[in-house]
């Protein structure tokens, strides 16, 4: 494992001495370059996330003192309503926007990792979204998705009479429908998956180009290299992203959800898990309740994680080293 | 040794660095008499704060005053409460009578009545009443009332006059409203035409006769008027009672500005463009609202408007809308801040902020003077505000109020936009408000 450390027993003493002492070094410099981020994950993350989980169990309103409270929070929130619609919604963006975001960041991936005219802007729109500040971003697709002013659906009314679209239907209603609402969410975040297709693309281009010839020389067919060299070899980074993007989508509703729809439309199409705590937490002074909806937050995040990670042994069995 | 020492030294500096600037205020300033005033309004209004604010300082030479500025109102009360748990809460807040119970309730909110006492500037006899009462928590004065509003029909002359249509009246009454707003609801040739047929396929409204928002604020006035009310017990409610005759009868009217008569925009319509900002563009005819619209409509220039009334029922009722500077317990810098708040409240105070035309004033002289009647400044019939403070209620302010508001909108939009069978909507605003008023505190 640690070939090149040079700090094994059977290393000779001399060596030993003159190895010792730049690695001693070195991890004091790594120890003090790392203490930043260190006293920032401890400080500002895990200690905020260890009171917020002693407080899921406490009466707290920010306010007066919390007061132990047991379960009661929990039982509260399985009976809670709102609490449910938004578990629920956050679910199912997370079944549906993950996946989608995987496959084009992926597609993008294989069809501009190529030199090719044309292939660096295309590199740099599919990024771009990812730079553009949160509420910005909010903000504008507000504009987009406008109904009955928004570009979105004025390019789809394009053909169509009287406001409709060519095929004689009503438009999308993106802001008022539940369940276009809902898929505004998910279109919204698909635009933001540029860190995603960054990374893969990085994967793609480090793949061999050996295995690749040898199996243009076998007349392997586009969809046969796809599935039997490229999937596999990118399995591993796949896998981390998809775990990435799952644990992130219980966070990126947020911002669309509070700047664009508001929860809403009624009842609470787009209240996601990360809104709902928002409100309750500090626009209904419910700081204890609002932590259990955290604690269930980070009980699906590690439930996420497992599965992926169970999964991704599974598929290990089948492409072993 | 000497590198990794500066090294050592200058990463601890680098924390050091970080910690306190990551732990500052981000004030800007200690200094011991200076007042932090949290605020959200139009650039207008915080315009007008800075003027109040220098007037204050100018006054009183040596105090200093902070404005901090919050986006909306669910930004202000989200940076109240932050900062109320962090230890750091503003000296003083702006904030209504209907979302104060909730920090009213844990004890947030200084009282004030032995300063009021004690105060040779602030005279609770020089205030309206109703505002006064609005703000006081278990028999205490904790906040001094800014204004004190209510709900009115802003109108388009210029439109009335070109369609010919009567303007509104004082004393008119709700078919009135209704017959108003199905002869102001046109099409882009000037023709009559029945909003609801515009779903789909048929064509647009050019302008709406009515906007009006579908919420429990301006039903409220509505079920008064017509001899209901919308909660068991205003004083300490449990429950959303719009199963009344009344109550039911003011709803189902108040839904059927949708989608009988389709004189109010569509829910579609009304994200497309809000009713303020179609007001604004000369597309709606009327809009019921409070009188804090009235900043952004002096921007009008081209068209002339004026205000009316509320349509009455059996009797003339008014809602409350009232905002008051209140006294954190826990500022640091409370005589200041009462001096602050002093000055606020006279009639110098708030000739400054009434100049904005965002309020009515609370101080019953300065809302007869010019500062609040000018005849140059639209609106020109301003005393309708007047005439109605005799008139307004006051909603209840139970902590939960806030969360009440929230979910009875949903369930009202739905009734307006989506045509939820009515019964349906009046069982749903009890059954779903009875467990949040029942986690409530009443003042």
């Amino acid at each position: 494992m640690s070939a090149g450390s040079g700090t094994g027993p059977r290393a000779p003493a001399t060596g030993v001495g003159r190895a010792a002492r730049p690695d001693a070094r070195s991890r004091r410099q790594l120890a003090l370059m790392l203490a930043p981020y260190l006293v920032g994950l401890v400080g500002l993350v895990l200690l905020p996330a260890l009171v917020t989980l002693a407080l899921a169990f406490t009466h707290y309103d920010l306010v007066r003192p919390p007061a132990w409270a047991g379960f009661d929070n929990v039982t509260a929130l399985v009976e809670d309503p709102i609490f449910r619609i938004a578990l629920t919604n956050t679910l199912v963006f997370a079944v549906v926007a993950v996946p989608l975001r995987m496959l084009l960041a992926l597609g993008l991936a294989l069809l501009l990792h190529r030199r090719a005219p044309g292939a660096g802007t295309a590199r740099a729109a599919a990024l771009l979204p990812t730079a553009v500040p949160e509420i910005a971003y909010g903000l504008l697709w507000l504009w987009l998705l406008n109904p009955l002013y928004g570009p979105v659906n004025q390019v789809l009314r394009v053909g169509g009479e009287n406001g409709l679209t060519a095929l004689g239907r009503t438009p999308p209603q993106w802001l008022t429908d539940p369940t276009d609402a809902r898929a505004a969410i998910i279109l919204m975040s698909l635009f933001t998956m540029g860190e995603t297709f960054v990374v893969l693309l990085a994967a793609r281009r480090a793949l061999p180009r050996d295995v690749y010839e040898m199996a243009a020389v076998e007349d392997a067919t586009g969809w046969d290299v796809f599935r039997r060299i490229t999937l596999p070899l990118m399995a591993p980074v796949l896998a981390l992203l998809a775990v990435r993007d799952a644990i992130a989508s219980l966070h990126f509703t947020f911002v669309p959800a509070f700047v664009v729809t508001d929860g809403g439309p009624p009842p609470y199409a787009t209240t996601y898990l990360s809104l709902f705590v928002y409100q309750t937490g500090f626009e209904y002074l419910r700081y204890g309740y609002a932590a259990a909806a955290t604690l269930v937050m980070m009980v699906l995040t590690l439930a996420a994680v497992l599965v992926q990670w169970r999964l991704i042994r599974r598929y290990r069995r089948f492409y072993p080293r | 040794m000497t590198t990794v020492r500066l090294k050592s030294l200058l990463a601890v500096a680098l924390c050091g660095a970080l910690a306190v600037t990551g732990c500052g205020s981000g004030a800007g300033s200690s200094s011991r008499d200076q007042v932090k005033l949290l605020v959200f309004g139009a650039p207008e209004e915080l315009a007008a704060y800075r003027t109040l604010i220098d007037a204050y300082e100018a006054a009183r030479p040596g105090y200093r005053v902070q404005l901090i500025e919050a986006s909306d109102r669910k930004d202000l009360l989200a940076r109240l409460a932050t900062s109320v748990a962090g230890g750091a809460p503003p000296d003083v807040f702006l904030m209504n009578y209907r979302f104060y119970g909730q920090f009213a309730a844990k004890g947030v909110v200084e009282p004030l009545d032995e300063r009021i006492a004690a105060s040779a500037a602030v005279d609770p006899a020089d205030y309206y009443p109703v505002a006064m009462d609005a703000f006081k928590w278990r028999d205490q004065q904790l906040c001094l009332p800014q204004n004190v509003s209510s709900l009115a029909v802003y109108y388009n002359r210029t439109l009335f006059a070109k369609y010919g249509v009567p303007e509104p009246r004082p004393g008119w009454t709700w078919n009135d409203l209704v017959g108003t707003a199905i002869a102001m609801t046109r099409d882009n040739r000037g023709v009559v035409i029945k909003g609801t047929e515009a779903e789909g396929a048929a064509r647009l409204p050019a302008v709406h006769g009515l906007g009006v928002e579908p919420s429990i604020i301006r039903l409220a006035p509505l079920v008064w008027s017509n001899g209901g009310e919308i909660v068991d017990d205003p004083d300490r409610p449990t429950r959303l009672v719009l199963d009344s005759p009344a109550a039911r009868e003011a709803l189902k009217n108040l839904v059927d500005l949708r989608l009988a008569y389709g004189v109010v925009p569509s829910d579609a319509e009304v994200e497309a463009e809000d009713d303020e900002s179609r007001f604004v563009n000369g597309r709606l005819a009327m809009l019921m609202t409070s009188r804090r619209a009235t900043t952004n409509f002096r921007t009008i220039t081209g068209f002339d408007w004026d205000v009316a009334p509320l349509p009455v029922y059996r009797r003339p009722v008014g809602v409350l809308h009232s905002d008051a500077y209140c006294m954190t317990g826990g500022s640091r810098n409370k005589d200041a801040a009462w001096r602050f708040m002093e000055y606020a409240m006279s009639a110098d105070g708030q000739k400054i902020i009434a100049a904005t035309g965002r309020t009515v004033p609370s101080h019953v002289e300065t809302s007869r003077s010019p500062a609040f009647l000018d005849p140059n400044l639209p609106p020109r019939n301003s005393r309708v505000f007047l005439d109605a403070i005799p008139t307004v209620r006051a909603l209840p302010t139970v902590s939960t109020w806030p969360e009440i508001e929230d979910l009875s909108y949903g369930i009202l939009e739905n009734a307006v936009h989506r045509g939820d069978r009515l019964d349906d909507v009046i069982r749903e605003l009890d059954t779903k408000s009875r467990p949040v008023f029942a986690r409530g505190e009443n003042g």
